[in-house]
């Protein structure tokens, strides 16, 4: 059947083009990208809560032209929940995913990756975390990702701050620090997060790069610290990721990363949807500290770095 | 929704006090675009430039003249502006209370939206529905940065409409306008009565901002498609400098974590 | 005195056709400042700014474009999006009529004056039928390579021209997000009697711009090299919400 009307928490969902085949050279269709989300729906919906979602649809699949929309398709249920953003100088209609029928809606549009801001829509000059996006350029790869992931923890604890690590779903790396107490703007984490990217440059030149130009980024990896804006999002943990293969972007433990960045092989970071299942199965949301725990800018972050 | 305030006071009618903000009623449409450089695609951003020396001006490096002579200034400063009027920098104080339609549509200059600070929300509500009830604005005037202005105050779907209206000697006699000879055709006249009578509706603001909307979107997907998109160069953005102890902290760190290892 | 015309066209609806020139309605009188350079008072232009090269932009470099996703734009040339409004040409084309009042505020943005072209006979039956029926024209028309939506109504004896905000530019008020808070019959028929107390006919002649000489005062002073003494602005303490009664009730004793 390709067109199928189900009911989730009461409310009537008609889903379409069940049958085509979103990921086509692994063999993955959209009734399988909805049956992903609704399994791991009750570890990524903590995540997306409250937060103004960018779409990047897929409608004929990864392989074919995608779009990305920032507003809320006007076509929507009744029961969608919005927030009026600002994207620049644009207001615009976002959409909350705050429970599983908007989920599934969502992902029934084909909207493969779900990227989300670091602040909640109704607080959005506070981001909830910093993120330090690696990125590795030419000539690198997600190996020496994990080396620069490694030697930010030991700064960052250095300065007492925790932080958690995920996959892009792609090549690179994720590195959060949770904050949580809606103090700092993003005018201040975004001028952390450049001083921390260019103080392991100078520590590391071989090896690491705040700058953004193609020429710097060959053979190191690029912290992009400028993701820390309101204008930007980043793609939500558990989300799968348009490629090749459903692979998602998914929470690794430090240990782990040791593990990993000794056995030396890249594919191995790779952990594709019924993985992700079953370690969220077995250990749970490894990233739930990211919603939870309080942490402060260091250093009179909100006196000296105005 | 946080909407950027652009001033914050107090709006009082004879002894009640209201804290308030102003914020804008006006923003960029849903189909905005952007203004590119045609070399490199990336995006134009509106700076203040100084000639001579041929930078870009941050706003703390920028005070307000006025000429006196050629290129001759007198540098005023924000709390000497304030200081003007201080009565009314602060304060937007209802004199009296209009009926809303005696004002003509040629006085309206730019609306915004008041919203209760903390405190002051009861009080607000009371003015809201007051408003509401009797069909009526109150008129004050207050003084924002530069201007003194005469503002209309009323309520809007629940909440207090500000709107700054023009002082009646800006506006234009029209007296010479209409030659007075001729008289109305009254056959002509009628005959438009019936006509407009006939294409009379409700007001529905949205049908012209849909449609206008929607043909701009077919523009954008037809162009999509056939000529792809341009691509803008990544760029570093600015951030100000002046984090001397962080990074002297972030360096400290570093050692220890080298020390470590 | 009349400002010269800025623009010549026929307003149409049905077979109707009314030449008319435009003419400006409202002339601001304002003290002029500029933005100068701290250290040396050089003045400032504002210019646009390629973000990626810094350096100032001339308009013949200038292209326009929409934002696909971030740093992609669909390139688009300002005589194609011409086409996505009104026909091009003369016409101010009337869609429908709706009742003059019923245009909220918020929507107009400016009015010009419509001065007969040609013949003064349609123009003043128009004029008339306006009148008489209360009515606005709702219409587009496209000026200097703009187009514009705008109400036609009546001031007087001279038809006027308003262009008018498109709906997705305006704030709505539910935007706000306002708490509601609960009121007593009683403070809001207080404050009833007391706007009604407070209540006047418009005479806007009677407010003049006091501002402008005072500032005007100030720049002399700075200019013959006194001294300014700075006031502080007056702060009103806001009324507690507690106390709003009781504000109001000494209002009313005031005003009474």
């Amino acid at each position: 059947m390709n067109r199928k009307v189900v009911e989730a928490a009461g409310k009537r969902l008609s889903l379409s083009n069940l049958k085509k085949d979103l990921y086509p050279s692994y063999g993955f269709t959209k009734a399988q990208v909805l049956d992903y989300y609704r399994k791991i729906a009750d570890f990524i919906l903590p995540h997306l809560k409250d937060r103004a979602l960018t779409l990047k649809r897929y409608p004929d699949g990864t392989e074919k032209d995608y779009f990305f929309e920032k507003r809320c398709p006007v076509h929507r249920p009744a029961w969608v929940k919005t927030a009026e953003v600002h994207h620049k100088e644009v207001r615009l209609t976002a959409c909350l995913v705050n429970d599983l029928e908007t989920l599934i809606w969502v992902e029934n549009l084909a909207s493969l990756e779900l990227h989300v801001p670091l602040a909640r829509a109704g607080s959005p000059k506070t981001p909830d975390s910093i993120v330090f996006d690696l990125d590795p350029g030419d000539k690198a790869d997600i190996l020496d990702c994990s080396k620069v992931a490694m030697i930010l923890r030991d700064l960052l604890s250095q300065m007492k701050l925790a932080s958690y690590l995920k996959t892009s779903g792609k090549k690179g790396l994720h590195v959060y620090v949770p904050l949580n107490r809606k103090e700092a703007t993003f005018e201040e984490t975004k001028k952390f997060s450049k001083a921390v990217a260019e103080v392991l440059q100078r520590n590391y030149p071989e090896l690491v790069t705040a700058k953004m130009t193609k020429e710097e980024r060959t053979k190191r990896v690029f912290i992009n610290w400028s993701q820390n804006d309101p204008s930007k999002t980043m793609i939500c943990v558990y989300s799968l990721r348009a490629g090749e293969k459903p692979v998602v972007s998914f929470p690794l433990e430090w240990e782990e990363l040791e593990m990993l960045a000794k056995k030396g092989d890249p594919k191995k970071f790779r952990i594709l949807h019924s993985e992700a299942v079953s370690r969220l199965e077995k250990k749970g949301d490894l990233f739930r500290e990211l919603l939870t725990k309080k942490q402060k800018l260091p250093l009179g972050s909100s006196d000296t770095l105005r | 929704m946080a909407l950027q305030e652009i001033w914050n006071g107090t709006i009082s009618f004879s002894l009640v006090a209201i804290p308030v903000k102003l914020v804008r009623a006006v923003e960029a449409g849903r189909v905005s675009f952007r203004k590119l450089h045609s070399k490199d695609y990336s995006p134009l951003a509106r700076k203040m430039y100084c000639p001579k020396e041929e930078t870009i001006v941050p706003a703390d490096e920028i005070v307000r003249g006025y000429e006196i002579a050629p290129d001759k200034y007198i540098v005023i400063t924000d709390k000497e502006l304030e200081s003007v009027s201080p009565e009314r920098s602060r304060t937007i104080e209802i004199i009296e209370f209009i009926d809303i339609k005696d004002v003509d549509p040629v006085y309206y200059d730019h609306p915004y939206y008041l919203v209760p600070s903390k405190g002051g929300e009861k009080a607000y509500r009371l003015l809201v529905e007051v408003l509401d009830r009797t069909h009526k604005a109150g008129l004050a005037k207050f003084v924002l940065r530069e201007r003194e202005y005469l503002v209309a105050v009323k309520s809007t779907d629940g909440a207090l409409a500000l709107i700054t209206l023009h002082y009646s000697g800006e506006i234009l006699p029209d007296e010479d306008l209409v030659p007075k000879e001729e008289k109305a055709e009254s056959e002509e006249k009628s005959r438009m009565k019936k006509i407009i009578k006939k294409m009379t509706a409700d007001f529905h603001p949205d049908k012209y901002a849909d449609e206008r909307r929607k043909k701009i979107t077919k523009l954008l997907e037809k162009k999509a498609k056939k000529q792809g998109t341009v691509e803008a160069p990544e760029i570093e953005e600015e951030v100000e400098e002046g984090v001397v102890d962080l990074v002297a902290v972030l360096e400290e760190s570093m050692r220890k974590v080298k020390e470590h290892k | 005195m009349l400002g010269r015309t800025l623009w010549k066209g026929y307003i149409q609806f049905s077979d109707i056709n009314v030449p008319v020139k435009l003419h400006t309605a409202v002339q601001q009188d304002r003290i002029q400042f500029h933005l100068l350079h701290k250290r040396d008072h050089v003045k400032l232009h504002q210019q646009m700014i390629c973000a990626y090269e810094k350096v100032p932009v001339p308009p013949e470099e200038q292209a326009k474009g929409f934002e696909l996703e971030d740093r992609k734009y669909i390139l688009v040339d300002p005589a194609e999006l011409e086409q996505a409004d009104p026909k091009d040409g003369r016409m101010i084309e009337v869609h429908e009529f709706v009742k003059a009042g019923e245009i909220a505020p918020v929507f107009f943005e400016r009015m010009y004056y419509l001065e007969p072209d040609t013949t003064v006979k349609e123009y003043s039956a128009l004029a008339g039928a306006l009148k008489e029926t209360g009515a606005a024209g709702i219409c587009t028309w496209t000026m200097r390579r703009r187009s514009y939506l705008g109400a036609l109504q009546i001031n007087g004896k001279v038809l006027c021209l308003s262009t008018l905000r498109y709906a997705d530019e305006v704030v709505q008020a539910k935007a706000l997000e306002l708490q509601k808070a609960p009121l007593s019959e009683k403070e809001l028929k207080i404050a009833r009697d007391l706007i009604d107390q407070l209540s006047a006919p418009f005479q806007p002649e009677k407010f003049k711009n006091e501002h402008h000489k005072k500032l005007q005062d100030l720049i002399d002073k700075k200019a013959r090299g006194e001294k300014i003494v700075l006031l502080r602005p007056r702060h009103l303490k806001p009324t507690a919400p507690d106390k709003l009664l009781e504000a109001l009730k000494a209002s009313m004793k005031k005003v009474a």
